[in-house]
């Protein structure tokens, strides 16, 4: 190995130890007792590690019901997110309409709008058609998504022209080209907007916790707000329960890292 | 999918149109409550901001009660902290979605109160002359207006000093005699506080966080009036007063000890402050009578814990005392007649001595009746925190006023904030104490109008 | 850009492609937006319920206030110190992370990591490491003889102790669209640029940074918006303090509609805030992106 692989490898450790080792320090904060936690100098690794902290997570709050509970949330955000983003994104690429120029600027000014503008109305929303306490309640208000729609939209106007025409000459309809051609080219874009949707669902706490009100009902981020008690604070608790709260998201993390970043890469689409 | 959305519409836009409904004014409440002969509901819901061990012992009561009798089940729902909890009533509130009992905390009373969403629990009391003479008085005052008893306590803690006897010994101070005044705080700091041979800190003497409440206390103990109008007891208030010579003593003395190095500043973490005790970066600090368990626990005999009397001048005012804090129970008026017996009934299941003393017991707060402390669990509570008795005989000691009692404000959490701006902008050296007494004064009195205006 | 359609430039058929996302764009933003302008123009009581008509009387009140200039202020330092060197150290690291060398994608994983943390989770870590007298971050300084000052206490490093939180959050994002954008440049004209000699530093500029500016567009938008929208740690970390020197413009928002419960007031300042964001956003628009290269 030459001396420029070597400096390569040393730096990116160096790097990566430091961009990741607030999570690091989280997982060795869980595994130690509150008395080591308090102490000075502040400690790095547990000196006898124990789990108990993971014990007394699953004690205080049934965090596989959360955890079951913020998947099936994020699923069918994401799986909503795909359909009507998808659709969106190909009237903006391919379809030629009056207006679509200031229902583009609609689209995008939806970003823009602060959640506390909207999060109240959203709740009576949510209350008034019955909705509290369920997942199409935790869902639905999620299922559109700017974000994605511009992603896919950059993604669909790197199609070859010349499918689109072959497609037209067949005498295809929009729809079909759409259905056999547009999505499967698109898979890998497709891919990363599936990521990000589920991670900002799963990370979600606010409304959750407004349209929840029975435990069964509750996600993954309510659930770690109930480790931290009003009248003490148990840092390797909380910790404990961050780091199993976070390993899913990793988990999704490390199988599709590769798929995020060839989604996002230019002339992906052609496969 | 249009009609849903004109439904939305409309029903926030009815909801607009509509006030809430001011609440009758004094007099015997007993009218308030539902009539004796209405049966209890079958069922109501507890909302509650109580997680892990302080959860589970809500648990434990209202199992207890569901099976001591087969009337009425309750059931609970933790609804966050206190301010989530709060913000989630509120819209709730809103949309017609409340519950029949809920725990709000201290400084929510008047927003409470002049939501007039709350069935007085001052009413169930006089129907049934139910007798609270019993209850700890300085624990009951605390949620009384015009002499009414707004809501039932139900966790109440007060504040304490806590001192790491250990480093007492070692600086030659008697472990058994905490400082009690200022001066003799300031004193004991500077000898507790150690340097390093670079001349860094290695331990401070004193190490209380800017936190708004024990702002509140130390004008208690300096038997300083808050806000004006009884501390807004006996009328709502109009202003606030903190801006007077015992305000300005509070931050001299505080300020003066950062600027000497012997008082620590951990900013607003509370939760840092406590760890900096714990982990002997401080030696003395101030904070909720409910954190003492936690304390014992976390230090798990790695040094002694002392608590001492709450600071005060050295004048040391007759009339000054501490203030209670926590959170208490609201029946709420939008339910039915039927739940609002039924919460009634459960509440005075948790008032009984022995649930009390369990309670205690289960969580470090104060027992509301006193008859709790001749309970089995309550009395193993005092063996294994004897510390604990300074919290009770503080409460049982404190003369019982206006002062003491604490101030009850609807801007109470912005009037929180907004102290600790005025310590922060006070230990930052950016203002004297004098100015950023009367600025943060100046600013809660426009806060203040315009919460009276828009709540009349 | 947009290919002519034969069959139709039927405004319907546009719009029932756009129908689901419209649908609910209007059910959950637009109408709770329509609802809370309307709300800005009232008085309002605690449960938010609109009481009197106020007109301007908000918008008036906010724009001549003090503390309304404070949270500007705040909200345009925060943005400063976060995005910029939040997309830089992004490029670095993305930088070093575009070369083909074996297991790099344990490097990749572990240094896009954050954008699976939440920001209250991330929050909570750093409050953590900037304990001023417990904390890692202060003690690591001093082993190496740099004292760290009062992170959270001080003014002036609170501000950018809660960018550094907030840079940590979204260095994930930025790092994976920056490597998704450097591995779109086709080698070609890497070599091409070799042939004529550029190396080092000079490819960078010349090749590098015209290639990978859609990215750092996109990202720069992007990143705005959402910092813009941070609220969670400086919940965390310092609630808007101390001498509210992080109180942004959301934070206000968040206090005065959930903490003093003034929904008229609050509204009124999320109305300015989402003005504030367009024109930014546009302003990004029409001065930045010309300097953006596309293929």
């Amino acid at each position: 190995m030459s001396i420029r692989t070597v400096l390569s490898y040393a730096l990116l450790a160096v790097g990566s130890i430091v961009v990741a080792f607030p999570l690091l320090m989280a997982l060795s904060y869980s595994l130690m007792s509150e008395s080591q936690i308090a102490t000075f100098p502040p400690p790095i690794v547990p000196v006898r590690p124990t789990l108990n902290n993971y014990a007394d997570v699953l004690d205080t709050i049934p965090i596989g019901r959360y955890l079951l509970n913020s998947f099936v949330v994020s699923t069918a955000v994401v799986i909503g997110q795909l359909i009507t983003a998808s659709l969106a994104a190909y009237a903006f690429s391919f379809l030629v309409f009056r207006g679509r120029q200031i229902l583009f600027f609609v689209f995008l000014s939806t970003l823009m709008i602060p959640w506390e503008a909207t999060i109240i109305p959203n709740y009576m929303t949510i209350r008034t058609i019955g909705w509290l306490d369920t997942y199409q309640g935790l869902a639905v208000p999620f299922m559109a998504t700017a974000f994605g729609t511009f992603l896919l939209r950059q993604a669909f106007l790197q199609i070859p022209r010349e499918l689109w025409d072959a497609a037209r000459i067949d005498g295809a309809s929009s729809l079909r080209f759409f259905i056999s051609t547009v999505i499967p080219l698109s898979r890998p874009i497709l891919g990363t907007v599936a990521i990000y949707g589920f991670l900002s669902t799963y990370n979600q706490y606010f409304w959750p916790l407004l349209v929840t009100n029975q435990t069964l009902m509750r996600t993954t981020q309510v659930g770690i707000a109930q480790l931290r008690f009003e009248e003490t604070l148990r840092f390797g608790l909380v910790m404990a329960g961050v780091v199993m709260v976070a390993v899913p998201t990793l988990a999704l993390l490390v199988l599709g890292q590769r798929q995020l970043v060839r989604g996002l890469t230019a002339g992906a689409v052609k496969g | 999918m249009r009609k849903f959305l004109g439904l939305a519409l409309a029903l926030t836009m009815v909801t607009a149109a509509c006030g809430g409904s001011a609440p009758g004014g004094g007099g015997d409440s007993s009218a308030l409550a539902p009539a004796k002969d209405v049966a209890p509901a079958a069922s109501i819901t507890w909302w509650h901001a109580m997680s892990g061990v302080n959860g589970d012992a809500i648990n434990k009561i209202v199992a207890g009660f569901n099976s001591s009798q087969s009337k009425i089940k309750v059931e609970t729902v933790f609804q966050g902290n206190y301010d989530d909890l709060l913000a989630k009533l509120n819209t709730a509130i809103a949309s017609n979605a409340a519950p029949a009992l809920v725990q709000v905390y201290d400084i929510g009373q008047a927003y409470m109160r002049d939501s007039g969403q709350v069935v007085p629990m001052q009413a169930f009391i006089d129907r049934d002359k139910f007798s609270t003479s019993d209850f700890e008085p300085a624990v009951i005052n605390y949620y009384k207006y015009q002499d009414k008893l707004q809501s039932m306590p139900f966790n109440s803690s007060s504040s304490m000093l806590y001192y790491n006897k250990d480093a007492f010994k070692e600086v030659g101070l008697d472990p058994n005699k905490p400082p009690v005044t200022f001066t003799e705080v300031a004193d004991a700091a500077k000898k507790l506080t150690k340097k390093d041979a670079s001349g860094a800190t290695t331990r401070w003497g004193f190490g209380p966080s800017v936190y708004g409440w024990l702002f509140e206390q130390l004008m208690a103990t300096s038997a300083a009036l808050y806000a004006d109008n009884g501390n807004g007891r006996d009328n709502r208030a109009t202003k606030v007063v903190w801006n007077s010579a015992a305000g300005k003593a509070i931050l001299d003395w505080w300020k003066a000890g950062v600027d000497g190095g012997y008082f620590f500043n951990p900013g607003i973490d509370n939760d840092g402050a406590a760890n900096a005790f714990n982990a002997q970066k401080t030696a003395m600090y101030i904070e909720s009578t409910a954190r003492l368990r936690g304390h014992i626990n976390t230090v798990a005999g790695k040094f002694e814990i002392g608590t001492g009397l709450y600071p005060r001048p050295d004048s040391k005012p007759k009339d000054g005392g501490n203030i209670i804090g926590g959170a208490s129970l609201y029946i709420m008026k939008s339910r039915p007649a039927a739940e609002q017996q039924a919460a009634w009934e459960f509440v005075k299941y948790a008032m009984t001595p022995a649930v009390q003393g369990q309670w205690q017991s289960d969580t470090g707060y104060y027992p509301i009746v006193k008859a709790a402390y001749d309970t089995g669990p309550s009395k193993e509570w005092a063996t294994k925190y004897p510390q604990f008795l300074t919290a009770v005989n503080q409460i049982r000691e404190s003369p019982q006023n206006r002062m003491t009692n604490g101030a009850v404000l609807g801007v109470m959490p912005q009037a929180r904030q907004r102290t600790q701006k005025m310590i922060e902008s006070v230990l930052l050296g950016r203002e004297t104490s004098q100015a950023a007494l009367d600025a943060a004064v100046a600013d809660m009195n426009k806060a203040i109008e315009t919460y009276n205006k828009a709540n009349p | 850009m947009g290919w002519k359609s034969r069959d139709t430039r039927d405004f319907g058929i546009g719009l029932a492609y756009l129908a689901p996302s419209l649908i609910l764009f209007a059910a959950f933003v637009f109408v709770p937006l329509a609802q809370s302008i309307y709300l800005s123009f009232f008085n309002t009581r605690a449960t938010g319920v609109a009481t009197t008509f106020a007109g301007l009387d908000h918008y008036l009140e906010l724009l001549t206030s003090p503390a309304f200039r404070t949270g500007l202020l705040a909200t345009t330092l925060f943005a400063v110190y976060t995005v910029p060197i939040g997309i830089a150290l992004g490029l670095v690291l993305a930088v070093m992370l575009n070369q083909r060398l074996r297991g790099i994608n344990v490097f990749r994983t572990m240094m896009s990591s954050t954008i699976a943390i939440s920001a209250a989770v991330g929050a909570l870590i750093w409050l953590l490491l900037l304990n001023p007298s417990l904390g890692l971050l202060n003690y690591i300084l001093s082993l190496v003889g740099i004292p760290g000052p009062d992170w959270l206490i001080q003014p002036t490093t609170a501000i950018i102790a809660v960018s550094m939180t907030t840079i940590w959050l979204t260095l994930g994002t930025n790092i994976i669209v920056l490597l998704a954008g450097l591995q779109s440049v086709p080698e070609e004209i890497y070599e091409a640029a070799r042939l004529d000699g550029a190396r080092g530093l000079r490819m960078f500029r010349s090749i590098t940074m015209p290639m990978v500016s859609p990215s750092l567009f996109f990202l720069l938008v992007v990143d705005t918006i959402s910092v813009l929208q941070a609220f969670t740690q400086i919940h965390l970390l310092t609630r808007g303090g101390p001498v509210d020197s992080t109180r942004v413009l959301v934070y206000s928002i968040y206090q005065d509609a959930f903490q003093n419960f003034q929904f008229g007031y609050a509204s009124a300042q999320a109305v300015i805030l989402l003005l504030l964001v367009m024109a930014l956003t546009l302003i990004q628009f029409r001065f930045v992106e010309r300097r953006v290269h596309y293929q």
